[in-house]
């Protein structure tokens, strides 16, 4: 989706419906250390959870921890708007959340993993709870579980 | 959003970003844009390493010394090469005679399933109603209840997910069900050409649009809302 004027002509009018917040520069945190020395997470949108965790309901503003030793086969989704195609991450949940990979990395020595990754609902029209309560809440078990680096997804 | 909300919090985040355009407007710390379609962050399913050129594009931006950064993926999409927006039922004329029986068809279903479970390494979507595989015929045998107009539950509900949402998980959970199985068989399906046969093909398609039916009638937000999502 390199572009919305490249999009169908319904997708490109939901996502210019889309409440987006318009902001002047950004908050900065640099990384503590080299790569290599730093612990990743992910934190994604994509409404991912562990099998048998409570599934998200749309609108949703709450998390999910996913342990960073959880079988990718444990890994599922409940993010199931059928406005877009699920039958990728159905095949390959790494299109969505690189677990894989990024345990891949940790074996080559080019990073570390934080102890969980997180997961919130995508397709949000109301941020305003996951901005004040739930994102913060979020930074803060990041911290406490060591973790120095987010990648963010999106669904 | 998240990126920004995350980073004032102490930790340093770089995003991928699908609409570049509001990207440019959120402004978070350091995102990369990426010339992929909905669902696919890092690219398509099985591609290693495009997925490893993503990820490292994205942690390179932690280099940067100040923010916000957003870099473009070095790789475009080719013009046209957008997939369709997702096919609705409503767009798929059913077959005629239209398949009826449910319950039969969804235990055929579950044995091609089994052929999924083996190339998939045991994953599945199957996960929302907590009901297993195995029990996906009770999952149909409820649903067929509940669009026939009665007062259909089912025992495994929890008692904190109200029934329109778990009218929804049962419905999702037959969706994938399905959807597995044919992809047990056509690896290399889309996701359109398995919604056309699901919604055109399938009695189980016509037993989710009747779910919809049921749903969509009622005054409740709550049922519309889980109509909208089952099926439009």
């Amino acid at each position: 989706m390199p572009r919305l004027d490249r999009l169908p002509p319904a997708n490109r009018a939901n996502l210019l419906n889309l409440p987006v917040q318009i902001n002047e520069g950004s908050p900065w945190t640099p990384p503590r250390a080299p790569l290599a020395a730093c612990r990743v997470a992910i934190v994604t949108t994509a409404g991912l959870h562990r099998r048998g965790d409570r599934p998200f309901i749309p609108g949703d503003p709450g998390f999910r921890s996913i342990p960073s030793d959880t079988p990718t086969a444990d890994i599922v989704q409940s993010h199931t708007s059928i406005g877009f195609d699920r039958v990728p991450v159905m095949r390959d949940v790494n299109v969505s959340f690189p677990i894989d990979r990024l345990r891949e990395l940790v074996t080559k020595g080019t990073l570390g993993l934080a102890p969980a990754s997180y997961s919130f609902m995508g397709a949000q029209r109301d941020v305003a709870r996951i901005a004040a309560e739930t994102g913060p809440a979020c930074a803060r078990r990041l911290r406490d579980e060591g973790a120095d680096v987010a990648l963010i997804t999106p669904t | 959003m998240l990126a920004r909300v995350l980073e004032a919090g102490g930790i340093a985040t770089t995003s991928i970003s699908l609409v570049r355009e509001h990207t440019e407007k959120i402004k978070p710390p350091r995102a990369l844009f990426v010339p992929f379609p909905f669902g696919l962050a890092l690219g398509p399913p099985g591609d290693a390493v495009l997925q490893h050129r993503v990820l490292a594009a994205a942690l390179a931006l932690l280099e940067a010394a100040a923010g916000p950064v957003l870099v473009d993926f070095p790789d475009d999409a080719e013009a046209g090469a957008e997939p369709p927006a997702p096919v609705q039922a409503s767009t798929v004329v059913p077959a005629s005679p239209a398949p009826a029986d449910a319950e039969k068809e969804a235990t055929q279903m579950q044995r091609r399933h089994g052929e999924w479970l083996q190339h998939s390494g045991g994953r599945t979507a199957v996960a929302l109603s907590g009901l297993p595989v195995a029990r996906l015929d009770a999952v149909v045998r409820f649903l067929e209840a509940f669009a026939a107009g009665g007062d259909a539950d089912l025992a495994e509900r929890p008692r904190e997910v109200p029934l329109p949402n778990f009218v929804r998980y049962a419905a999702d959970d037959v969706k994938a069900l399905y959807y597995e199985a044919f992809l047990a068989g056509t690896p290399a399906a889309r996701g359109e050409q398995i919604a056309r046969w699901f919604w055109g093909e399938t009695a189980a398609g016509q037993l989710l649009r009747r779910v919809r039916e049921r749903l969509d009638a009622s005054d409740d937000p709550a049922w519309k809302a889980a109509a909208f999502g089952v099926a439009r």
